[in-house]
Parts: structure tokens; sequence; C-alpha cells
């Protein structure tokens, strides 16, 4: 294997930590001009410290708020593809048992999985005859069907106040009929 | 100050990291994720997409979606490959259309047009560059920007031209592997020899490194630009097709929507193999046929993926030996492994990796975001962060007083940020005490006698009053030199004293990290010893206040309630005497009952001018029991 050779780093070359300033040494008497800006020098770096202090407060603030809105999408993310697993289930029950009481038992509880995802702030992204917008939809199929229209849902999407936390996964129609 | 940010430009995925507070920091992109996709396209309408909305319709519109330009970045058509594959080769595998400008170029076709590398790299820089001023919320032009280390002039120019196209003043380009060693640290070590090895979504690439006086070396690199994590992905879907397949008799691969699930539960069952034995792949209603609906349930030993990919991990020790040999090394000459890449938090990998360098590699840090964070670095250091100049101690040891019972009590705890400063009210421990002695102490252990006495000092002239009123409010306060004033002040009087202490540091390291070693060796029975004088300080509470209560309330306690209090109260402070804590806890509690009753009896007498005692709770009163018979769940005969 021949040896390749390697560009200058010259610019790598240059890698170095800020030195410390070397202190002057004070001579007693003359300094006036001197300290006057060694003491400007000072003000404006507390300064600067007291204003990065109160942006990383107001960020620290914007981030909690927004951990407290959206700290649930982990949750949420880890907990919706039971439900996408329930969804499943209800759309093969076979013909013989839709009717069984037991099998409209299950029927609630999706519901009522569905509706206590919609009291968190959980949405549905819209998917059946919609045009296919990147935003919230993830093309995995390119099939047959109206141009840019989806045919057929994958996979339910989900958004989090107005956040996608889901993409719906979707077949979209090429154009062809 | 405008800030600089560091970007890991990658073939996959980018990031952007910046320094906040002298920590580096990833930041979110607007999607909400700390990865933004490399992927840029046009679409039907004009409009441009990037990120992670242009790789979710990649695809519906593969032509005008471009992918993985880092591979085109700074080549020329007909030129030799150097790591890469020819340009005609890596062409044919994409889904646009990359096409020859006049002096031989690379550029690619998008919404009808073309494009060279260098402007579609600014795309994706443009909006890593707007995702950070949206995080900032102020603008920023000075960025740093990785590539790998085996990068061409031409590859690292047509970088920065792209850095410039998106508006950023370039201020350096670093090396990926001289990023992830920023962020280790590894630029204070001196003559040393670093191997970088980074194991990403689709590439592997090893670099052997040199420091030595601030600065970085590449003496080697090598790697496979088709070898990642998605293989391992691979591996696992391919297995559980072929367990489906024998189980159920059912292919999968033909289905697209299973297929979809099969890839994200081979991700999922990966990562968790990660970090224990076993796991289960748990795919109900994966398929149909005419018999019903089928269920995927399969169970993946850790041993079972390892082996599953053993021959992926084998692959990259190939490129390592060569590493070594072209830098001139044996792996017994390198002095640190720095691990890089998502892919690396596999046990195996790990194992592996240590056993080919016989060394413990550092992998502290997220290992995706590694690179951005090492850039963010070396922004800031270049910036030259004016807050250098000022640099913060921190105080190594704990700082408080001594309290009732020879008991610690921490006012600033250590590793706190100095200066600071800190206040606490504290009171007396018995009826009329005329004085409190400060006695300043410095350590970890609860107990004082355990810990180093910084100083003493009597504060006096405390009034006469019940234990428990007087106020004194002790104040710590350290400054900038780490000089410790501790100041008692009397809330009522006024009257305070201080003490200056110039030497709570005078330890040396050696002797810090001592202390600090005694008191986790010392814990359990410090706890011990602290949990006993707390009950005895408890105990001694309360037969102080039974004995108040008695007095106070001495007409309206019947004769037979009030000896059974005075034994209990001589009971308990003979155990006192002792040490058998659980004897003190059961006497105490039998003496908190006595006095319950003997409240509730105050009480149920017409119109009783019981003081509130604060040491008794008082427990809802026993629902008056009559006779009249209000049965309970009986069904009458009717």
């Amino acid at each position: 294997m021949k040896k390749e050779k390697w560009p200058e780093d010259s610019e790598d070359k240059e890698l170095k930590r800020k030195q410390k300033e070397p202190e002057d040494s004070a001579d007693t008497g003359k300094a006036q001009p001197e300290e006057k800006s060694e003491a400007e020098k000072y003000l404006d770096n507390w300064r600067r410290t007291q204003a990065d202090f109160v942006n990383y407060k107001k960020r620290t603030e914007q981030e909690k708020e927004e951990t407290v809105k959206f700290g649930n999408s982990m949750l949420l993310l880890a907990l919706l593809p039971i439900l996408d697993d329930l969804q499943r289930a209800l759309d093969s029950v076979p013909e013989d048992l839709k009717d069984l009481p037991w099998v409209e038992g299950i029927r609630l509880i999706e519901r009522k999985f569905s509706s206590s995802l919609e009291t968190q702030g959980v949405k549905l992204i819209k998917t059946e005859g919609e045009a296919f917008d990147p935003n919230v939809h993830e093309a995995a199929l390119h099939v047959d069907g109206d141009d840019g229209m989806i045919v057929e849902e994958l996979q339910k999407g989900y958004k989090l106040y107005d956040r996608v936390i889901r993409p719906a996964v979707v077949a979209v129609g090429n154009g062809n009929k | 100050m405008a800030k600089a940010i560091g970007i890991d430009l990658g073939t996959t995925f980018s990031e952007v990291a910046v320094m906040q507070g002298g920590e580096p920091v990833v930041i979110p992109s607007s999607e909400g994720g700390n990865t933004v996709p490399s992927f840029v396209a046009i679409s039907k309408s004009g409009e441009r997409l990037v990120g992670q909305i242009a790789k979710r319709q990649a695809i519906i519109n593969p032509e005008n979606t471009i992918y993985s330009i880092k591979r085109f970045m700074g080549r020329k058509w007909g030129e030799p490959a150097g790591r890469e594959l020819p340009i005609e080769e890596d062409a044919k595998r994409k889904t646009y259309k990359v096409v020859k400008g006049p002096n031989n170029e690379v550029k690619v076709a998008m919404g009808g047009q073309e494009y060279t590398p260098p402007e579609i790299s600014a795309m994706i820089l443009q909006k890593l560059k707007a995702d950070a001023e949206a995080y900032l919320g102020e603008k920023v032009t000075d960025a740093v920007i990785t590539v790998p280390a085996y990068f061409n002039d031409a590859q690292r120019q047509a970088t920065k031209d792209a850095g410039k196209i998106a508006g950023l003043n370039v201020l350096r380009i670093i090396n990926e592997p001289t990023a992830a060693s920023l962020a280790y640290g590894l630029d204070k070590k001196k003559d040393e020899t670093i191997a970088v090895y980074d194991l990403g979504g689709g590439t592997f690439d090893v670099s052997i490194l040199e420091i030595g006086d601030g600065t970085f070396q590449v003496k080697s690199t090598n790697g496979d630009t088709h070898l990642g994590g998605d293989d391992f992905d691979q591996r696992i879907m391919d297995w559980l097709i072929e367990e489906f397949k024998k189980d159920q008799g059912i292919d999968l691969s033909g289905d697209k929507t299973a297929l979809q699930r099969l890839k994200e539960a081979a991700e999922k069952v990966k990562i968790e193999l990660s970090s224990v034995q076993k796991a289960e792949v748990n795919l109900p209603f994966i398929t149909a046929d005419s018999s019903g609906p089928k269920h995927l349930n399969i169970t993946l030993t850790r041993a079972k993926l390892e082996q599953l990919v053993m021959d992926l991990v084998e692959k990259t020790m190939e490129p390592c030996k060569q590493a070594l040999a072209d830098a001139d090394r044996k792996a017994s000459q390198i002095d640190e492994v720095v691990l890089v890449g998502g892919q690396t938090r596999m046990p195996l990998v790990q194992e592996k990796v240590k056993q080919f360098f016989g060394k413990e590699p550092n992998k502290g840090v997220n290992p995706d975001e590694v690179v951005a964070i090492g850039a963010a670095i070396q922004a800031g250091v270049l910036k030259g962060e004016v807050k250098d100049v000022l640099l913060l101690d921190v105080t190594p040891l704990t700082l408080g007083i001594e309290t009732l019972g020879g008991v610690a009590t921490p006012l600033i705890n250590r590793n706190t940020t100095i200066p600071t400063s800190k206040t606490q009210v504290f009171s007396t421990a018995a009826d009329n005490q005329p004085s409190v002695e400060i006695h300043v102490l410095q350590g970890e252990r609860p107990m004082a006698a355990d810990n180093r006495t910084l100083g003493r000092f009597i504060l006096d002239g405390i009034l006469p009053a019940p234990r428990g009123v007087p106020q004194v409010e002790v104040s710590f306060d350290i400054d900038a030199n780490g000089i410790l004033s501790v100041k008692a002040k009397d809330k009522g009087t006024g009257k305070e004293q201080k003490i200056t202490i110039t030497a709570s540091s005078g330890l040396s390291k050696e002797d810090i990290e001592k202390m600090q070693h005694e008191a986790e060796a010392h814990a359990a029975e410090d706890t011990k010893r602290k949990e006993e004088v707390e009950t005895k300080n408890n105990a001694d509470n309360m037969a102080y206040s039974a004995e108040k209560m008695l007095n106070d309330n001495k007409d309206k306690i019947p004769e037979e309630t009030r000896k059974e209090i005075e034994d209990k109260i001589g009971v308990l402070r003979t155990a006192l005497q002792g040490s058998d804590v659980e004897d003190i806890k059961a006497k105490s509690q039998e003496l908190s009952e006595l006095m319950q009753k003997a409240g509730a009896s105050v009480y149920g007498q017409q119109g009783g001018q019981a003081e509130p005692d604060a040491q008794s709770e008082q427990t809802e009163e026993e629902p008056k029991k009559d006779d009249e018979g209000t049965v309970e769940g009986e069904f009458r005969e009717v």
C-alpha cells in the first residue's frame, strides 16, 4: 500500500491555547493612563459576564418552558408504537368475531388510549386525501396514483402541540394511474 | 460578543455546537433533534428543502434530492481517487445526476440547474447557521468546520468555499480526529500518540495522531468508506427475515411496510443489546396470509448479535493495522485511544478496540457529538473568549460549623465556585444559654470531630431566653483569593463577632483527596453515628417539651396521666445516658403517644385553653362512640 502524502497541516500547527498575558511590572508614580485602561477593561469584562449571565438565565428559562412542554416527547415516542399495534389488531379482527362484546371492549380501550393522548396535546397528522407535505409526512413508497397526493398511510404520524414528534409514513402518487 | 460555532459537516449527518459558559453545547436544530441529515432538495414546486425535510421526500423526488455530497467535495472527473471511489463509480450509485463542468469539475443537477458541491454544502451550512442564530438569539459569522484527516488541499478549500458561500467566516478547517481529541482535552498532553477510531453510520476511519507542544500532527489514516452502523442494522434485519421464514414460512423481504418496521426494530434492538444481555423483537401483526394475521416475536441475545456482526468488526482491524504500519508505530506505543461514532457504543466494538490497542478507550463524551464539540472548543479558543483571563476557583472541601450533638452542619458545599457567600440562622441549645461558640469546620465527615478545625470564636451577650428562641445569623464569605470570613450576629441584640481565616485551603491536593476518600470509606458508620445523634437530639427535645407541657397545663391534666408522663420522661432521660438508638427511639415514641393522649384530653374538656405545643402533633379526634347503634352493612329482611 502506497504511503499517502499528508497536506501541510500548517493550520493545525497553530493550535494553541491562549496564553496568559505576562504581567507588567507596575511602575509606581507613572501608570495613571495604564491603570485607567486596566480598570476599564475589568469593568468591560464584568459587564460582559453580567450580560452573559443574564442571557444564560433567559435561555435557561426558555429551555425550562420547552422541557415542561415537550419533556413528554420521549415517553410518547415510546408509547406510540403500542397504539399502532393495538390499532393493527383491531383492523384485522376476523369477520366472525367483529361483533363480540369483548372485541368492542378492546375498541373502547383503543379509543381511551387515543383520547388520553389528545388530552396531553398529541394530534394526529392528516394523511388520507391530502397533498404530500414533507413537513409532516415521510414518503416511503412512490406508487401509481395522483401526482403528489397521498395514496396510502403506512404509519400514523403525530404532533405534540405544534411540533412533529413522528411524521406520518405514506405512499405518494407518481402521476400514473 | 458574537460567538463562533463549531460544525461537524458529515456525509450523512451534520451537527453544530458552541461554547457556553466555558462548556461546549450541541445546538438543537429547528426540528428538535441534535443532528441534521446532510440532504438538500428542490421540491416539485421549486421550493428548496434542507435537512430532515429534504430526507423525507427523497423517495418521491430522487433526481432532485442531493445527499452524500461530501464524497464529491474538491474532486475532479478523471482524477485519482485517493480514499474515495472514482467519480464514475460513485456517480452511478446516486439517484441524482452527476455532471462534468468545463474544467472537469464535478457538478450535480438539482431542480433543472447545476450546482458545485460547495454550493450544495453551503445550503446545509446555512441551515446550521440559522439554527445556531435562533438558539443563541444573535447573529453568527465565525465558524470552525471539520473535515476527514485524509482530505487533500482541494477538498479542504472546497469546504472553506462552502463556508464562505453560506456567509460564514471560516476561522479554521480542522481534522475530525483532531476535533475528537480536543473534546477529550488531549491537547494538553505532551509528545503522545493518539489513535482515533471512528465508526459512524456509513463510514469507518482510523487515524494516528501525534500531540506535542499544543499542536496535532496526522501520522497516518486508513479506513473503509463503505462500512458503518447501517451494515450492522442490515445484518439484524436479514436474520429476522430468515428466522421468520423458518418459523412461519413467509418471506418479509418483499413487504415494504414490514421492512420499514423491521428496520426500526433492528436499530432499536441493537441499541438495547448494548446495555442488556438479551432483548425481544416484538412486532405484532407484521403481516397476514389466508390463515390470518402473523406476529414476529423473537428474542435476540447479545451473544447471537455479536456472532452476526463479528466479521464486520474484524473488518475494521485491518485498517487499524495498516494505519499503525504507515505511522511507523506499534500498538503498544499508542498512549490514548478515542472513540467516535454511534456504533462505537457497542460493547463488542469497545472490547475489540481495547484488545487491539491494549488501552481503555476514551469514551465519556457522546460519540455522535464529539467532533462537533471539539470544533466548538477550537472555535472558542480561536475567538479568544474574553473570560479566559478570569479563571475561577472552587472551594475543594465543604465548610460548615459544629451544631448540637457534635454534628457538622455544612454552609458552603465543596466544589462551589468562589467568590461566594452563604448565610444561615441558628439558635441556642439550652435555656438561658448566654453565648454560642462558632466552631468553623472544613471537611466531608458528618461529625465535627472528624473534620479539620479552621477556627473558633464566641459570640456572647445573648439575652436569657428559652432554647431555640434566639436568632444567631451565621455568614460565611469566601473572596476570590480563597480567604474565608465567618461572622455571627445576634439578631436580637445586634451584637456580632467575626473571624478571618486565610488558610482555608492550606491543604495539598493529596490531603484533599485523602479527606474525600476517608469520607467515602466511613460513610456508612458516619451515617449511623449522625442518626444516633439526631435521635438523641429529638428525644431530648421531646423530654423538654413534655416537661414544658406539664408545667403549662398543671391544672388541666389528670394526676395519673401526669404521673405517667413524668415517669416516661425519667425513663427516656435514663435511656439518653446510654447509646441504644433503637431503645431511645422506642421510648421517644411512647412518650410522644402519651403526650398526645394528654393533649387530646385537655382539648376534650370544655373550652380547654391548652397552649399549642409545637412538638406534639395533633392526631385526628377519635369519633365519639355512641350506643345508638348505626349498624353497618347488614341487610335487614323486610
